[in-house]
């Protein structure tokens, strides 16, 4: 996970471009979950890179976020993640600072 | 305890730097009371306080996210340092201006924690937050400045995602004395008198120490009425989170070290060590001494401690000055 442009000075000033990097090679699908989609699967599918990496750039509003990488149906952490926490379910999920 | 709460309000409004500014909390969410622990050793270098305390001034001014801060004093410090000027001058034109200054008699860095968070929680109510800001640490450093810029997080963690306890990590290397000390001898003694939670504290946290938390008012009412030990009760904290099943965080804060004060050698880990295991057994009794027999099982963990930490203390020797 990394920040991308800032639009803290805009008029979406409440938002910021971060973009998710999942490395899994071998997977078929990733998608990130998060508080941000209600964990569904569906909602934010990233994109497979040549390299292995799978991609996706979300605007998240301004706060902390609870995520995880949904890998082939797992809940994967993510290992550049800022912290750790668990979801509502009690799984460990990521977790990451929006500013 | 001994506390003494001094109300100075600041004087005037100071110029603050924005980059450290901590952020709005969602509407609806508590206050947050940031409790700030004065270094033991007054530094000689007051470059570190100096940012410490910038950090400090703006929540000041921000009373509808934060209460008013408080700054806890060890009275060894001040009988030290009272014929110091500089000293005395940065107390009273710092400290105090842009925090309650509580003084107390302190048998260790934890009991200045139990001050402290025990004033602030005389202040909060329910929803609240409390943060515990530690002083020695080297904020005036490039990267200290960048840790002063994300402990806000910590508290804002516990608001907005209704987090019991956040516990803040900073970065070491392995080699790292507090890092050594944790793997061989806080873990390890974790793993003999509290098996179960510490394989899940350490799903958390490499450091299960750490100075930097914060933590919810319902939490902290539980904590402050059981006892309170004078050292590792961040420790004892975990322990209590997991035992309740208490929603528990993690976040990274930096890569950051403490300020000198010869903690580093054997010997201070040895005195570490040492603490670790005796507020471990203590708990430990306090959990199961209700229960038949519970004297078995107390004096075959209580062989096995201490193996644990002699190998402990073995390998520490071995790499420590």
């Amino acid at each position: 996970m990394s920040s991308g442009s800032h639009h803290r000075y805009s008029a979406h000033r409440n938002l910021r471009g971060i973009n998710f990097i999942c490395h899994a090679p071998g997977a078929q699908s990733v998608s990130l979950v998060g508080d941000f989609n209600a964990w569904d699967p569906a909602a934010h599918p990233m994109q497979r890179s040549p390299g292995g990496g799978w991609l996706l750039h979300v605007e998240l509003r301004h706060g902390h976020h609870r995520y995880a990488f949904l890998v082939d149906g797992h809940l994967t952490l993510d290992p550049q993640a800022q912290g750790v926490t668990r979801n509502d379910h009690n799984e460990r999920v990521s977790l990451m600072s929006v500013s | 305890m001994v506390g003494a709460m001094k109300n100075v309000r600041p004087p005037a409004r100071r110029a603050t730097a924005k980059r450290a500014r901590p952020k709005t909390p969602p509407q609806g969410a508590g206050r947050i009371h940031p409790v700030v622990v004065y270094p033991f050793q007054h530094p000689t270098d007051l470059v570190h306080v100096q940012e410490l305390y910038r950090l400090v001034g703006q929540l000041a001014e921000a009373p509808e996210t934060y209460a008013r801060p408080i700054t806890v004093m060890d009275r060894k410090t001040h009988h030290a340092m009272r014929q110091n000027r500089d000293f005395c001058r940065f107390r009273e034109q710092v400290v105090a201006a842009s925090s309650d200054l509580l003084e107390a008699w302190c048998v260790d860095t934890c009991q200045m924690w139990y001050c402290g968070l025990g004033a602030a929680f005389e202040r909060g109510t329910d929803g609240d937050v409390y943060w515990l800001i530690p002083g020695d640490f080297n904020y005036g450093s490039p990267v200290g400045r960048e840790v002063i810029g994300r402990l806000h997080d910590l508290p804002e963690i516990c608001a907005e995602l209704g987090q019991d306890l956040c516990i803040g990590e900073i970065a070491t290397d392995h080699n790292n004395p507090k890092q050594l000390i944790d793997t061989y001898g806080t873990f390890a003694l974790l793993y003999n008198w509290f098996p179960a939670e510490a394989q899940e504290i350490r799903e958390y946290t490499e450091r299960p120490r750490s100075e930097f938390f914060a933590l919810r008012h319902e939490f902290l009412a539980e904590l402050l009425h059981q006892r309170w030990f004078a050292y590792e009760q961040t420790v004892v904290a975990l322990l209590h989170a997991i035992a309740g099943r208490k929603h528990i965080s993690r976040f990274f804060v930096g890569q950051i070290s403490d300020l000198p004060e010869g903690r580093e050698g054997f010997s201070s880990a040895m005195q570490q060590v040492e603490r670790t295991e005796r507020v471990l057994k203590t708990l430990w009794r306090e959990r199961h001494d209700q229960r038949p027999g519970w004297q078995d099982d107390y004096r075959r963990l209580e062989a096995r401690s201490e193996q644990v930490r002699r190998a402990a203390l073995g390998v520490l020797e071995n790499l420590l000055p």
